[in-house]
């Protein structure tokens, strides 16, 4: 019988996230067999039952590959942040929430107090007279309860713990995923570390097939249901903002191919600092007017800057939350 | 930064600075930033004892980055950069806080100005950290030289540097060279006749085998930067309506004298130009001085004739400069008219005399004396003209609000001159995108710098000369042309061209060919590559400006010496909480 090769340890898990990350990996579908074929899932709470005390039991760097999915929003998720990087030897931070903070990062522009008060005072759907908050800790006759801490901030991973590697996307696409995992599996060489994975170098305007010309001046900005869109022209050149040129490619422009703009979840090219400032330092550059009053016109037609500027990239930016 | 041995300056400048920035305080806490191997102060940095200090230090301290807080880098970064190149350090490896110029010269606070002092040198000491030694490139220069505009600045630049064995293509609108002096009979202060300044030249261009004049033609493109442009030349349709084959030439440098129009007279309706028959513009006046006879249309010898400076200059509601040749121009009308008919007689409105210009005061003097009736005029009080009445021995009546007299005078004239003030010409925003040059708010293109570089534009290889830049004399003129065709001698004795090191560029692996900053840069430096899909800086026409730096969204873009984590980093030491405590 032919030795087998030892297999390798897998955990993915999940912090503040929304799922659709655990939801990519199994969009493996049949490649699962490939996947166990190679490798034993030694940790997966959305699949498999494993215990926090199962990984604290691990020795340190017994887990080969954590897919680390989620941002980091309370004590919970803190402390497995840490307690998977004692025990890994390579961590992914995993999708948008882990790579730049992602849609939970948006939280930013609020603080702790003003996110609860929201939700358990203010709310529509909310009934809460006593106006009842969660505890981090409460007395029963058993003993104290416990529940995580609530931070004021979401932080990506790596402002956490150190990463190895980033698989960009909401959610990654799985195929990218597959590949980087064979890529682990056959003993290919690894990038740098640090690297961002499973995703191209250039923006998405090199992949997007739509017809671009050096016309890029914005009169008008328009959301995409205000135009009439040709199906074959840059959406910029549209007069719709579409993140694409500031995100990297790797998603195969999914968005777009479905005649939306790009979201930009694949996170900025390698050198860009601040997705955001990045972004709209480059629309004002096209905006076509030189009069101040015109030029605040066209902006206010931008609904949502911070929300799409920022989309995912907010815990991550230079400026990355409201002043406290 | 590892390794970085920086070496700070902090200059006095006299007492520029020193008296409102504590700089001994300033020193004492540049010493103690992290990387810095030694700090001086002193008087004058810029001096050459200040100058040898820093190529001294960098030999026997190994210092391996300069920080010189002084003026603006405007005045003196070429001075302090030529310092590290005798030292044999990489002149980039510098950084200069302007503590003159933006801390000094505008705070009054000593506590305030020395902590913004050590807030700016710290910035600089953290940018400086950062620097990469760059190295400038050099392209080859093309001796040959287009000139545009065939009037008495493109003719003698043409000439200059034709005589000097240059290839030069000359091209020229109109039928013949000459432009606006070909209408002019004779020339102020000196009397000197403008057929004769021209027909010298003329004949002069005829006969030199390097000069190609192209009459009736234009420039429709060009393309290419310093040493190496490449335009097209079509001969423009006269009455055939053919299509002419534009002629493509290759050059280094290109002079651009596409001269003047004049003030549109009729545009003043109430001085009745085009209405009033013996209404004439100065333009009108040299034709019939030109042809040897002044008439009023009439046929008539005007017995009175009143010359009206200022027609569309020094006006808030036309154009608010000043003419410049016009005063002298009235005076030598004075002069011709009455040398015409001595018993004529002139009255000269004006606002203001400008006879600024050599022998001009003199000629004035001469006019005076030659009895012209002088009547000053308030600027926004302009005179009136009226038709004369039956009984008048004149056609026309002028009301004057006098200004040294106070008094409303009504002078008599046969015949009114108004002497139409200069604009740019209706083709001028042609022409400066054609080369790519700017324009001010009045039209005229404009220089690299007002003082120091009056025939420069901020496009490396485009010089500008004459009145396309302002309004200006003959001698002025040519004086200009000579020193842009000395200009692009100097270049082309070189043989090749230093290209600034400090360019954007653009990272090909990274670009997406989005296309964003393809129309965005004012030096048209940006091509698209189709075939590779991305773009691509051609770094001799870069300017450095960080336009498409700004606007890359993949930050595919780099500004060399300009890069995001060296200004990040700079804002990082500007920021810093500094406190001032006096000694």
């Amino acid at each position: 019988m032919k030795e087998q090769k030892p297999k390798l340890k897998l955990a993915v898990y999940w912090a503040a996230a929304c799922g659709g990350c655990c939801v990519s990996v199994l969009d493996v579908h049949e490649k699962l067999f490939d996947v166990v074929a190679a490798a034993d899932l030694v940790f997966w709470p959305i699949a498999l039952d494993f215990k926090y005390k199962d990984v604290e039991d691990m020795p340190d760097g017994h887990i080969d590959v954590t897919l680390f999915n989620g941002a980091v929003r309370n004590s919970e998720n803190e402390y497995m942040a840490r307690l998977l990087r004692k025990k890994t030897k390579i961590l992914v931070a995993y999708g948008s929430c882990a790579h730049l903070g992602g849609i939970p990062g948006l939280a930013n522009f609020f603080t702790g107090e003003e996110i609860f008060k929201r939700v358990y005072e203010e709310s529509e759907s909310t009934i809460n007279p006593e106006k009842i908050r969660p505890q981090h800790e409460y007395e029963v006759p058993e003993g104290t309860l416990e529940i995580p801490v609530f931070f004021n901030d979401v932080r990506p991973l790596d402002r956490v713990v150190d990463v190895d590697y980033y698989l960009p996307g909401c959610p990654p696409q799985t195929e990218r995923l597959l590949e980087v995992f064979l890529a682990i599996v056959t003993g290919a060489e690894l990038p740098p570390k640090g690297s961002v994975v499973g995703a191209g170098t250039k923006a998405q305007c090199d992949e997007c097939i739509r017809k671009k010309t050096e016309n890029k001046l914005i009169k008008k900005f328009y959301r995409p249901w205000e135009i009439n869109d040709d199906g074959e022209s840059c959406f910029m050149e549209q007069g719709v903002l579409c993140m694409g040129p500031a995100t990297r490619s790797g998603c195969g422009y999914r968005c777009i191919k479905g005649n939306a703009p790009c979201r930009g979840c694949y996170g900025p090219t390698a050198d860009v600092i601040d997705p955001g400032t990045k972004m709209m330092s480059a629309i004002a550059s096209i905006i076509d007017a030189k009069d101040p009053d015109e030029l605040e016109k066209i902006i206010s037609d931008v609904v949502d800057p911070a929300g799409t500027f920022y989309r995912f990239s907010l815990p991550s930016a230079i400026i990355r939350r409201k002043l406290l | 930064m590892k390794n970085c041995r920086i070496g700070v300056y902090i200059c006095m400048c006299g007492t520029n600075i020193a008296k409102i920035v504590d700089v001994e305080s300033v020193s004492k806490f540049v010493s103690e930033l992290p990387n810095v191997t030694l700090v001086r102060t002193y008087k004058y940095m810029c001096s050459n004892p200040g100058q040898e200090m820093i190529v001294q230090d960098i030999k026997e301290n190994q210092l391996n980055r300069i920080v010189v807080a002084a003026c603006s880098p405007n005045m003196h970064e070429r001075t302090f950069r030529g310092a590290l190149r005798s030292a044999g350090l990489n002149q980039y490896l510098f950084e200069m806080a302007n503590i003159r110029e933006q801390c000094s010269w505008v705070h009054d606070d000593t506590k305030e100005a020395t902590e913004k002092a050590m807030a700016m040198i710290l910035a600089a000491i953290r940018k400086v950290e950062l620097h990469e030694p760059l190295e400038s490139m050099s392209v080859d220069m093309s001796p040959n030289v287009l000139v545009i505009g065939g009037g008495i600045a493109g003719m003698t630049a043409a000439l200059e540097l034709a005589d000097a064995g240059h290839s030069v293509h000359l091209v020229e609108k109109n039928a013949q060279l000459g432009g606006n002096i070909a209408r002019v009979d004779l020339t102020a202060p000196y009397l000197y006749s403008a057929r004769d300044l021209l027909t010298e030249r003329l004949t002069r261009i005829r006969d030199n085998k390097h000069i190609k004049v192209y009459y009736g033609s234009k420039v429709i493109n060009l393309s290419g930067y310093i040493g190496n442009f490449t335009a097209a030349i079509q001969k423009q349709n006269g009455k055939t309506g053919t299509n002419h084959d534009p002629v493509e030439i290759h050059i280094g440098n290109v002079i651009v004298c596409t001269g003047y129009k004049e003030f549109d007279a009729s545009r003043i309706t109430h001085y009745g130009y085009g209405k009033l028959p013996n209404v004439i513009t100065s333009f009108e006046l040299e034709k019939m001085i030109r042809a040897g006879r002044i008439e009023t249309k009439e046929g008539k010898v005007p017995q009175y004739v009143a010359i009206i400076h200022c027609v569309g200059s020094r006006s808030q509601e036309f154009h608010t400069y000043c003419s410049r040749v016009c005063c002298m121009t009235a005076l030598k009308y004075a002069h011709e008219i009455k040398s015409a008919n001595p018993k004529c007689y002139i009255s000269d409105v004006y606002i203001d005399m400008h006879a600024f210009g050599k022998g001009h005061e003199d000629f004035y003097l001469r006019s005076s004396e030659a009895k012209t009736l002088f009547l000053m005029y308030e600027k926004n009080d302009r005179p009136v003209i009226h038709r004369a009445g039956p009984k008048d021995d004149c056609e026309m009546l002028i009301e004057v609000n006098e200004k040294l007299s106070g008094e409303l005078i009504e002078i008599p004239a046969d015949l009114v001159v108004l002497m139409v003030g200069m604009e740019a010409r209706p083709d001028s925003a042609e022409v400066a995108h054609l080369v790519n040059i700017s324009q001010d708010k009045d039209g005229w293109f404009i220089e690299s710098h007002p003082k120091l570089e009056p025939v420069a534009t901020t496009t490396d290889g485009i010089f500008i000369a004459g009145t396309c830049v302002a309004p200006k004399d003959i001698p002025d003129t040519v004086a200009q042309a000579r020193a842009a065709a000395a200009r692009i001698m100097a270049k082309i004795s070189k043989g090749k061209i230093e290209v600034d090191a400090v360019y954007s560029e653009v990272n090909e692996d990274i670009c997406s060919g989005c296309r964003f900053c393809n129309k965005l840069c004012p030096y048209s430096a940006i091509e698209f590559n189709e075939k590779e899909g991305h773009s691509h800086i051609i770094s001799a026409l870069c300017k450095a400006c960080g336009v498409c730096v700004a606007a890359c969204p993949s930050a595919a873009i780099k500004g060399r010496h300009f890069t995001d984590a060296q200004v990040l980093s700079e804002i990082d030491g500007l920021t810093q909480t500094i406190q001032y405590v006096e000694p």
